[in-house]
């Protein structure tokens, strides 16, 4: 009996000892073991910006104006018609003979403005306006699949490509307010229609979409300003 | 206890036969039972580990991919550089990836592809024409048409974990021809019939070792080896010693031997750089040939192979002539194997050691920097270090070289022109004209230092660089036009302690009544002030303060001629916002950033706000292209042709402590800073010395001008200097400024003298 117990004790404290011993091997075993996984918990894990977290709107007022459709087929001029377009001119344009006198600075104004008109230029070489088609159709694809996001980051390599061209402001404009980014959009038509000074079917453009971003706000004062900017150039 | 047990011996002894046998018996069922619990123990670490997130992985950072379409404008070597960055190889004939080809109209690229975010990029074969640095064709050499061909990023640096360990992982199917076979020769010949352990190849490598005269072969295999850097620690220990040989048959029986080929190629050795342990043949690749794996050549493979037994030993950037002998060896082993002939040993062992030029770990300190900052607000430091995100910056590495190198020759010509300078340092940012994204950042005058970031931590007086702001207040007042006079005459205000400030002009005279755009162009200080008192301090500082500087600012006159701190990133947001068109966008660094598998995590979208109206940026632009073409910036004409378009603004704070010089032209907004360690006075104003800097970057940088677009309700007019009026063109001395359409000025026939 008393034998038996120890015989017992002893076993039991070898295998204890045993496992204390399987035990204290163990962190040999992994110094470099991270346990995360990327795709198990990503959203507990790595925390995403909210700027990924696009806001999805269907029903808002904005994005069922025909006004911004943003698709390359619609009938919206910017998309489509428009390719030839005044280029500005920076330089000033020597003009009136002298002693046409005194009203002279408004005459030597109209001149340059005539002359701007009948500039006819592309807005962009035709290489780059290529690129750019090309960025704007991928963009327009994978909106049409739902990736968002994705067309957001083709538009946005066509705005580094062609910083100036008011066609890239549109189509990033229109996306963003679809996605219910409407200051963000408003803001995008500005700067659109800072490059478009002479070319009205893309103010018109632009200030519809200025109006629909701040009627998105619940700007309606801006909203008002908007609609009687673009009947300007209806 | 023990008083019983030694009685107890005692009284046993006669029966000690029958009692040890006892013993025995207990010894070996306590051995059983351990060598089980071990056993299962072992198992289940085993299949944990291998089945697990395998390696902690730094964060990839990459550069921004350069882009090539017709009609694209590079820098002169622009391209070069880029091919030589991403480990291109000049050939004769380019006929795999990586590989480029010299031809007379320009060059052949056989592209490597990507797999970027929103869809993957698939390698090329392009033919690139090009008349200076200008492209002007693109296609594909079979025909078909490409508008765009985006060449990889460059992977500029990584966030590393604690202990340091990088790898690039890499599959069975990503090896070259020969890899595995040159593998196994040296390694491990019998890998594919052993069990995991092999006592027979201990036997033979001892034996081939013998013929060889060297050490040729280790008597471990793979499996083992592998058991031995992936579960064990590096301690020669009784236990590890143990359990090694049956971890190896566990891992055997577990797992195909492809499956742990593949873990082995990735766990493996291969070097160390500084602190980071360059571990797996995918990033050993990358690190001594600047190479993906796919495209190495045995001769390479031969090294990297031959480099298992002894990375540091054999460490051919070092120990060149070790490593060649190494390599050879292993050539030596295929040809006696039979993998190769006799005479492709001889061609490849006559081969050079292809090694590209050891690349610092960060290359970039100061836009790393930038890049951990941002990060930080939106991820956790143990996700960046380890789950191998992919982080996608704007950084531009022609850019960032053409900075660093701008600032450490201008900096040393200066430190050799004068003797007074000593402790003379600089600070540099570039940024992209309409996307506001940061693409150089320069915080050392000694570009790779990675200490104190003079760009981002450091603020300094402004000087000169707050005028435009002034300027831009008092455009937008609709009240002043570059045409209205203003009164140069000294100026005297009380202080809150009742002493008076009396700024003066740099060369201590009044010019009396001058326009405004020449209070700009030639930085006066007392029209400056008069004016911006005029308009307000308080709207000059919200102004400012809406272009994106955010710290509170006491709105006193000083403040007008730029007592106020800024950083060299600060002013550079400031001056972005004036040639964005008066738009302000936050310097973005970071475009995206996504898991290892390519999933998108973040897109930091473009965004603008406007913070001025266009027509008086357009009319301050036209005031900061005077001050490049007439006024104190004209010394950017030394280093530029004089119809490149410059706009910007000198600098030059109290004593001279302060040189500043900021500006923009074509596609690119840069600032510099140049000052002392210390902030003492130096000889240099904004002209003498960040001017230098900043000529020279712009000279090495693509310049494409898009054209300045007028807002409707602006007109230029020609314009009697003294008065104001408008004159015929043809009255000699006049100067042509935009204005506003309503402000326009009263018309004089006789040019006004």
């Amino acid at each position: 009996m008393y034998n038996n117990k120890t015989t017992a004790f002893k076993l039991g404290l070898l295998i204890l000892l045993a496992l204390l011993l399987g035990a204290c091997a163990a962190p040999s075993y992994g110094p470099m073991v991270e346990d995360r996984s990327v795709q198990a918990r990503p959203s507990e894990r790595i925390s995403a910006t909210s700027s990924n977290t696009p806001v999805k709107v269907t029903d808002t007022p904005a994005a069922s104006a025909p006004a911004i459709t943003p698709k390359p087929q619609s009938d919206v001029p910017p998309t489509a018609t428009i390719t030839i377009t005044a280029q500005p001119i920076s330089k000033p344009i020597i003009a009136p003979p002298i002693n046409q006198a005194a009203a002279a600075p408004l005459v030597q104004d109209k001149v340059q403005e005539k002359v701007q008109e009948k500039v006819k230029a592309p807005t962009l070489p035709a290489s780059k306006q290529a690129v750019v088609e090309q960025l704007l159709a991928d963009a327009d694809q994978l909106k049409a699949q739902g990736k968002e996001t994705q067309a957001v980051i083709q538009l946005q390599r066509a705005q580094r490509i062609a910083p100036r061209d008011p066609k890239v402001y549109a189509r990033l404009a229109a996306l963003q307010l679809s996605l219910g980014e409407a200051a963000r959009a408003e803001q995008l038509a500005l700067k659109g229609l800072t490059l478009v000074p002479n070319k009205k079917t893309y103010q018109y453009y632009f200030w519809k979409l200025i109006g629909a971003s701040r009627s998105h706000l619940g700007d309606s004062e801006g909203e008002a300003k908007a609609i009687v900017e673009s009947a300007k150039y209806k | 206890m023990s008083k019983q047990r030694v009685r107890n011996k005692v009284t046993s002894n006669s029966s000690l036969g029958w009692i040890s046998w006892i013993w025995i018996f207990k010894l070996t069922t306590v051995l059983l039972v351990l060598g089980v619990v071990a056993l299962i123990y072992i198992d289940a670490q085993i299949r944990h580990r291998f089945e697990g997130h395998r390696w902690s992985l730094p964060a990839k950072v990459y550069a921004r991919p350069l882009e090539l379409f017709t009609g694209q404008q590079l820098a002169q070597g622009q391209l070069k550089f880029e091919l030589t960055q991403l480990g291109y190889r000049w050939v004769t004939q380019a006929k795999a990836p990586g590989q480029v080809q010299k031809t007379n109209q320009g060059m052949i690229i056989y592209s490597r592809g990507f797999r970027f975010v929103g869809g993957d990029e698939q390698g090329h074969l392009v033919e690139v024409n090009l008349v200076g640095d200008k492209i002007v064709g693109l296609r594909q050499t079979s025909g078909a048409s490409i508008a765009v061909l985006r060449l990889e990023p460059q992977l500029v640096g990584g966030i590393y974990p604690a202990h340091n360990e990088d790898r690039e992982l890499i599959q069975l199917d990503d090896l070259p021809n020969g890899f595995i076979e040159t593998l196994l020769a040296v390694e491990d010949r019998q890998y594919y019939a052993h069990y995991g352990v092999s006592p027979w190849g201990i036997m033979r490598a001892m034996w081939a070792n013998i013929r060889a005269g060297a050490v040729v072969q280790g008597g471990s295999t793979l499996t083992q080896q592998l058991v031995k850097n992936f579960y064990l620690t590096d301690q020669q220990t009784l236990w590890r010693k143990l359990i090694e040989a049956p971890m190896a048959l566990l891992l055997n029986i577990h797992y195909s031997k492809d499956e742990v080929l593949e873990v082995y190629l990735n766990e493996v050795f291969a070097g160390q750089s500084g602190k980071r342990a360059i571990h797996g043949f995918g990033l050993a690749s990358r690190f001594y040939f600047g190479q993906p794996v796919s495209e190495l050549k045995l001769h390479q493979v031969a090294l990297l192979v031959g480099l298992v037994k002894g990375p540091s030993y054999y460490n051919p950037r070092r120990h060149p002539k070790r490593a060649t002998n190494r390599r050879n060896l292993v050539l030596s082993v295929l040809a006696q194997q039979g993998l190769i002939s006799e005479t492709q040993k001889t061609n490849y062992q006559a081969l050079p050691l292809d090694l590209t030029e050891a690349k610092q770990v960060s290359r970039y300190p100061a836009y790393m920097d930038l890049v951990r900052q941002q990060l930080k607000q939106h991820y956790q430091a143990s996700s960046l270090s380890s789950h191998g995100l992919r982080i996608f910056t704007s950084l531009d590495p022609w850019v960032q070289q053409q900075a660093d190198k701008a600032m450490l020759e201008q900096v040393g010509k200066l430190k050799q022109r004068y003797s007074n300078i000593e402790g003379l340092q600089g600070a540099a940012v570039v940024s992209h004209r309409d996307s506001g994204e940061l693409l150089a950042l320069v915080g050392d005058y000694n570009g790779g230092y990675a200490g104190h970031n003079w760009a981002l931590d450091e603020s300094r007086q402004v000087g000169s660089l707050l005028k435009p702001i002034v300027h831009l207040a008092a455009l937008e007042t609709g009240r002043y036009s570059p045409n209205s006079i203003i009164d140069d005459a000294p100026i005297a205000l009380p202080q809150p302690d009742g002493s008076l400030w009396q700024p003066q002009n740099y060369d201590r005279k009044s010019h009396g009544k001058v326009p405004m755009y020449e209070t700009l162009v030639k930085s006066y200080n007392q029209a400056n002030v008069r004016l911006g008192l005029d308009v307000g301090v308080d709207k000059v500082l919200q102004q400012l303060q809406r272009m994106g500087v955010e710290q509170s600012i006491p709105a006193y006159p000083s403040v007008l001629l730029g007592a106020v701190e800024m950083s060299p990133l600060q002013v550079n947001q400031v001056y972005q916002t004036i040639a964005s068109n008066g738009f302000y966008s936050p310097l973005s660094i970071v475009r995206q950033v996504t898991e290892a598998n390519g999933r998108l995590l973040s897109n930091f979208p473009f965004a603008v706000r406007q913070v001025a109206s266009n027509e008086s940026i357009y009319m301050l632009q036209h005031e900061m292209r005077l001050v490049a073409s007439q006024g104190t910036a004209k010394g950017v004409y030394r280093y530029l042709p004089k119809q490149q378009k410059v706009a910007a603004k000198t600098g030059t704070t109290n004593d001279q402590k302060d040189s500043w010089f900021a500006g923009f032209s074509g596609l690119h907004v840069a600032t510099v800073w140049l000052g002392r360690e210390d902030a003492k006075p130096t000889p240099l104003t904004g002209a003498g010395g960040a001017l230098n800097v900043w000529g020279q970057l712009m000279q090495n940088l693509a310049y494409a001008h898009d054209e300045d677009i007028k807002p409707q309700t602006v007109a230029h007019y020609y314009l009697n200097r003294a008065t104001g009026e408008a004159i015929p063109d043809k009255c000699p001395n006049g100067v042509w400024l935009p204005m506003l359409k309503t402000s326009a000025p009263s018309f004089n026939a006789s040019c006004g003298y």
